[in-house]
């Protein structure tokens, strides 16, 4: 069976900067419900150099936000890990953590969530407390990792929604959420998530909820944020638009698999893995294709139960090779001549 | 201010359109406001185009769709639909006989696939109840219809016993659209029909709306929030802004050369999928005003950075600048806006080519090890 381990990334093709933040290695996740064993990430791998913004795109049912869950040991208890590690090291020359390893509610965990490493979700109206008020909200984790000093806390508050170019920090601080706009939530979203000064934050689709404008200044205040502060950043989205705009690296993931990773502008412009491609071909792109037909991957994403043999993307793929595709699942490989992009694909073996 | 169009071809013609929905509060349930979801709005759709409907949330495009179909009894204003067989008729007057003799030729399908489908009726049923409720077709007539519909959306007949949960959201998004053209309509309304599914799935419902409307000369209104689907699919497009409408034109003219700044703000927003070409969008300062209580003037001018005086005081009229470019902006003449600017030097990359298994270098031994 090819999917009993022995498929994992050789340690050789490996992409790995002299500082990275996260090493994700070989991660594997399965759900155990009662309707069966969903195999949610199948051996996943990458890593985000110190400083930079990784992109990870992918439909829905990838495993692109359990990848950021698992980061952050927040999987539902029905989740195992099957094996793999998640290295985090807080900064250069610090001994990497295997956050797997932590106590998911012990002491350690608890420091480094929300501390070291925070969250932001796609929905802010679900995410946020309706019962507190936004300064409330924020100032829990100031007090929990920071400091012990209530004033100092509030003070220190006002600054970050300050900083997320709130207009009125005092009077915002003392609303609940259902008093903002989505935009503004967000907003205090992020406030909340950078209130620690994170050395790495997972954003889990942040402009997915909001409407165009409003995505564009999310997107801008996080660009800019992220020069000032210099967090790492792991950015999870489908809209490749977004990650045009935003990221370094990215990694595009298909059924719990990484497929293919590259720097932005080897994605976008040189595109191996036929999803990547087909990706790439099927958005609507403005002043391309008006009135053509566009381009479409056929079939979907099979049923979550359901075990697919030899590569995952071989029964929507035109370029797969009969006898080949359908057997043996594809190890990740650097791209001919490439130290920094990889596939996970016959075609280039 | 009416947008005066004379002629056969123009399937539906909407005049001075007003929604208000009541606030109410206190202890009697008084009605203490009004939200002006569509304040006023005019235009008109010919036969056999589509156009685009466009706007934030909130903006009142979801509103327009159901006012049109009378699923929300308008407030005010003249919906004229070009009813095949009864001529101009004023939606907005007609008795709810009438209505259900015009229902047929007007359909919509909804934003999500996952509620806009009863999990307790089968397939055939969902898609055969337009036929029950008009008493056009019944039997084994009716399950060929059915069929003839699955097969025209790309889903397979055998599947007509099957319950909606049994589909993924791409597929259900079909089902949708087959019930849509059980009745042979003439308007579809397409309300945000793609925005909640993934984007290899989405090219495969676009395609398949474009394939249908050449087939049986539909006309569409296609309501949606994402500009690039509109640019692709749209002949004409109108944006919304807080319930007015404050553009419309051909989908070239008004992506190109906006002559509303809301426009050219929403246009610069778009995150282009291209890394060489990263855009700092121009600042929209604030949030949409609440409908409930909109500026004075313009609703626009607090956050419009060419405001003058008179945009605080003086609401500007839709009115035609000429080649059917209807605007709402006092200066809509003067104003050099910036539209898209063409991304057409980025490569679209071919699939690689099949090698043949024989000469593939992967032997099933080196890849098991």
């Amino acid at each position: 069976m090819t999917s009993t381990g022995t498929t994992a990334a050789p340690s050789s093709t490996q992409i790995v900067s002299e500082d990275d933040v996260l090493r994700v290695q070989d991660l594997r996740l399965n759900f155990y419900t009662p309707l069966g064993v969903v195999r949610a990430l199948n051996g996943v791998s990458f890593n985000i150099p110190r400083g930079k913004v990784l992109g990870v795109v992918g439909e829905s049912g990838c495993g692109k936000s359990q990848t950021g869950m698992a980061v952050m040991q927040l999987t539902p208890s029905v989740g195992r890990y099957e094996g793999g590690n998640v290295l985090f090291q807080e900064f250069a020359g610090k001994q990497p953590i295997d956050i797997l390893k932590l106590e998911k509610n012990g002491a350690e965990m608890r420091h480094i969530r929300g501390n070291n490493i925070s969250m932001i979700f796609q929905e802010p109206m679900t995410s946020l407390n309706p019962c507190y008020t936004i300064g409330n909200q924020i100032e829990e984790a100031i007090l929990l990792h920071q400091t012990q000093d209530k004033d100092e806390a509030h003070k220190r508050a006002i600054d970050v929604l300050q900083k997320v170019g709130m207009p009125n920090p005092e009077r915002i601080s003392a609303s609940f959420p259902h008093q903002l706009s989505g935009g503004m939530r967000q907003r205090a979203m992020i406030a909340m998530a950078l209130s620690c000064t994170p050395t790495l934050l997972i954003a889990d689709e942040p402009t997915t909820a909001l409407d165009v404008t409003t995505e564009a200044q999310i997107l801008d205040l996080m660009r800019d944020l992220q020069h000032e502060i210099g967090t790492s950043i792991m950015f999870i989205t489908h809209n490749l638009g977004v990650v045009a705009q935003m990221c370094d690296e990215v990694a595009v993931m298909y059924l719990g698999r990484v497929v293919e990773r590259a720097t932005i502008d080897d994605l976008f412009y040189d595109p191996k893995h036929p999803y990547t491609i087909l990706l790439m071909r099927s958005i609507p792109r403005l002043g391309v294709n008006h009135g053509e037909r566009l381009e479409s991957i056929k079939g979907s994403v099979p049923d979550p139960y359901s075990r697919v043999t030899g590569c995952p993307f071989h029964p929507r793929c035109p370029s797969a090779i009969p006898g080949v595709c359908e057997v043996i699942e594809p190890v990740e490989q650097f791209v001919e001549g490439s130290t920094s992009h990889t596939v996970r694909c016959h075609l280039y073996t | 201010m009416a947008t005066q169009v004379p002629g056969d071809d123009i399937l539906l013609e909407v005049k001075g359109l007003k929604k208000h929905f009541p606030i109410t509060g206190g202890l009697m349930r008084r009605v203490i406001g009004q939200v002006k979801a569509v304040d006023g709005i005019n235009f008109y759709i010919k036969k056999g185009e589509t156009l685009g409907l466009v706007g934030e949330s909130g903006c009142g495009k979801s509103t327009t769709g159901r006012t049109v179909l009378r699923l929300y009894d308008p407030t005010a204003g003249e919906i004229m639909f070009n009813d095949p067989n009864l001529g101009k008729v004023d939606l907005a007057k007609v008795d709810s006989a009438t209505l259900k003799k015009i229902r047929p030729n007007m359909q919509i399908i909804f934003q999500d696939p996952f509620s806009s489908l009863n999990p307790r009726m089968t397939v055939r049923n969902i898609i055969g109840e337009p036929l029950m409720i008009q008493n056009t077709l019944s039997g084994q007539a009716l399950t060929d219809r059915v069929a003839e519909l699955l097969d025209e959306v790309g889903i397979r007949p055998e599947n007509m016993t099957r319950y909606p949960h049994a589909f993924s959201g791409g597929q259900r998004q079909r089902l949708g659209i087959a019930r849509a053209l059980a009745l042979n309509p003439k308007l579809i309304i397409c309300d945000e029909p793609v925005s909640a599914l993934d984007v290899s799935i989405q090219a495969q419902v676009l395609n398949l709306l474009e394939d249908l409307q050449k087939k049986y000369d539909l006309t569409y209104l296609f309501i949606a929030h994402d500009l690039s689907v509109v640019e692709h699919i749209a002949d004409r497009v109108s944006v919304m802004y807080v319930g007015y409408m404050v553009e419309m034109a051909a989908t070239d003219k008004l992506y190109y050369t906006p002559k509303h700044p809301y426009t050219e703000a929403l246009l610069a927003s778009i995150p282009k999928p291209d890394p060489r070409n990263r855009n700092r969008p121009l600042k929209l300062p604030g949030d949409v005003p609440s409908p409930a209580n909109p500026p004075s003037g313009c609703y626009f001018h607090p956050r419009c950075r060419y405001a003058e005086d008179i945009c605080k005081t003086e609401r500007p009229p839709l009115r035609d600048i000429g080649g059917e470019h209807w605007v709402a902006c006092h200066f809509a003449e003067k104003l050099q806006l910036q539209g898209v600017t063409k991304l057409g030097e980025m490569p679209l990359v071919s699939l690689p080519t099949r090698q043949p298994p024989a000469s593939a270098p992967i032997a099933p031994a080196t890849a098991a090890e």
